[in-house]
């Protein structure tokens, strides 16, 4: 009898779980479709076939093989960077008291309130003015890995530093009595030990810069070789008219990478937390 | 007699060797490692605040390069357009806020607790409900988007009037104010409810089970359980989820850039669209800049009233 008590809640949860899926289902039935500009009616939402023509288009015609090959780059430079930079300072911050310290945490905290593409305008403009050319580093890999890595350090610093401030200071005082210094107690202590939180901060970055959208257009839009999946997904969007099919397969395509993230390191987004990080502060 | 004047100099000189060791001391060990970071926080977030800042009381000219100072020209050219874009932004972002929080945090904990006490399927249902977190703005923008289509061939459509009659006509949902701006909630409710609950998730790992023995013996039902120690023992978590909504609402820009564009009239635009139509589509950098600075202010006011209303300073951390 008690199955049928949670019935209920089992019926109130597949509701629930089949309006959170509907727009899913819909996007990959609709995948299978081909339009040619025309909409159907009414609207497919289980697929009536089977078709990979759309598939087919966005992988040999359009330039998303090119934009995955840029995601990939952009995505993995950015979270290594990220991870070596952020890791470094959240030592420096963690672990050596220095003058002026709490102070400059304090202003590397009140950045995080801001939301993140306030200064987009100026960064443009520094990113322009670093290089020899012209436009600088608008419209390359590049300047947009070294703008998320920069615009990320306040953050991610933040994130780990409340971690490894939470780690003993015994194994520290260890390697000091041995005749180490701070360089061989962060590689051979803190970050063995830290290496939980970086992997969650790992898993954040992938997935934050691989779907981020406004900083890549802005800085690659003018440089198709460049862009990255979702200014390409947004370029498939016509002034006019938009061949829906094409926009979902893409789609579809460039979401595969997260979900096999997400499936890989489920613990890390559900057990770890995300409020983790900021224990310490 | 001679020796003391002497001795007084070298205690003086080593005193402010000291001192001075002091005052800046450490900064040796620290700069390797927090130097890099510094730097290049200086480079893409600090200097560009400033700088945005200046940009804002300047008419600044992103070909020439030229920039010259023109006071407040660039705000009182903002409240006093034709339209009242801003004002229309600014009240989207607070309704934005207001109508989106209260859902992800309601419907957040409700499938958080339940999930917590499944005992099969658990894994499944997380996954589907945190879908739309980890999928791209972009994608899920356009899905919407093509889901609340105008005609008959918009799903929604399709469903409400077609399907279970609950609509006399087809409705243009993305050309009217009102129901645009539902569409835009919507999408922001439906992406953020699997984040809170993930949140909430956490949080109720760290509720002692001790709690739940005890008040069973005393005869609590499943309810007053929720009611008294549930809910309570999660308020700092909802206080960061709370922030971290509302604070976030100051983000909103792809769901109306996909949906929207401002249409009709401006009337669904929010601030950082409006930055980015200013800046991108019309090259107003200086306008750009200062809705830049708007936004910041009325972000570091709502912080402040959330943490005088909710009282607890320290409430960001578990």
């Amino acid at each position: 009898m008690k199955w049928l008590r949670r019935l209920p809640l089992y019926l109130f949860l597949l509701l629930s779980v089949t309006i959170f899926i509907l727009p899913f289902l819909f996007m990959v039935s609709n995948s299978f479709e081909e339009f040619s500009y025309v909409l159907p009616n009414p609207p497919r939402i289980l697929p009536t076939r089977i078709n990979f023509a759309a598939y087919e288009y966005v992988l040999t015609q359009s330039n998303l093989p090119q934009a995955a090959m840029n995601s990939v780059i952009i995505t993995l430079c950015t979270a290594f960077f990220t991870i070596f930079v952020s890791a470094f300072s959240a030592y420096g911050f963690a672990r050596i008291d220095f003058w002026g310290r709490e102070t400059l945490f304090r202003i590397y905290l009140g950045t995080l309130m801001l939301p993140g593409f306030l200064g987009i305008i100026p960064q443009f403009l520094v990113l322009q003015s670093i290089g020899s050319s012209a436009s600088g580093l608008i419209g390359t890999r590049a300047g947009l890995i070294l703008l998320y890595v920069g615009a990320g350090i306040c953050g991610n610093t933040f994130f780990l530093r409340g971690h490894m401030a939470a780690l003993p200071k015994e194994l520290e005082e260890a390697v000091r009595i041995d005749g180490g210094g701070h360089i061989t107690t962060f590689f051979h202590v803190m970050l063995p030990l830290a290496l939980p939180a970086i992997g969650t901060l790992a898993i954040f970055c992938l997935q934050g810069t691989w779907e981020e959208f406004f900083t890549a257009r802005v800085v690659l839009g003018g440089v198709q070789s460049n862009i990255t999946l979702p200014v390409m997904i947004q370029s498939l969007r016509g002034a006019h008219s938009t061949r829906w099919e094409w926009i979902f397969a893409a789609s579809i395509l460039a979401q595969i990478p997260m979900i096999l993230l997400f499936i890989l390191f489920q613990k890390r987004f559900v057990v770890s937390g995300l409020t983790e990080g900021s224990v310490k502060a | 007699m001679t020796q003391i004047p002497f001795d007084i100099h070298a205690a003086n000189r080593r005193e402010r060797v000291l001192l001075r060791r002091r005052r800046f001391y450490n900064l040796g060990p620290a700069a390797p490692f927090v130097l890099p970071g510094l730097i290049l926080a200086c480079v893409f977030v600090l200097y560009p605040m400033l700088f945005n800042i200046r940009i804002s009381f300047s008419d600044y000219q992103i070909v020439q390069r030229s920039m010259s100072w023109i006071g407040l020209d660039n705000y009182v050219a903002l409240f006093t357009e034709r339209g009242d874009r801003i004002w229309l932004a600014i009240r989207n972002n607070f309704l934005y806020a207001f109508v989106t929080t209260p859902f992800i945090i309601l419907f957040g904990l409700v499938f958080a607790v339940i999930l917590n006490n499944l005992r099969r399927g658990r894994v499944f249902f997380r996954t589907c409900f945190y879908l739309p977190v980890i999928t791209s703005w972009v994608i899920v923008g356009n899905v919407f988007a093509y889901m609340f289509n105008a005609g008959g061939s918009g799903l929604m459509n399709y469903l409400l009037k077609d399907v279970f009659g609950l609509l006399p006509a087809y409705v243009p949902w993305l050309q009217r104010t009102w129901t645009a701006n539902l569409v835009i909630w919507l999408l922001g409710i439906w992406k953020n409810i699997g984040w809170a609950m993930i949140i909430y998730l956490a949080g109720l790992q760290g509720i002692s089970a001790d709690l739940y023995e005890a008040s069973a013996i005393e005869g609590a039902s499943k309810t007053q359980q929720l009611r008294y120690i549930t809910v309570p023992m999660l308020k700092s978590t909802t206080f960061f989820v709370l922030v971290n909504m509302i604070i976030g609402s100051f983000n909103v820009f792809i769901q109306v850039l996909l949906l929207t564009e401002g249409n009709p009239r401006g009337t669904t635009s929010v601030l950082q669209y409006l930055l980015y139509d200013k800046s991108f589509n019309l090259f107003a950098f200086g306008q750009g800049a200062a809705i830049g600075v708007i936004t910041a202010l009325l972000v570091l006011m709502t912080t402040l009233v959330l943490n005088k209303v909710f009282g607890t300073r320290g409430g960001r951390t578990e």
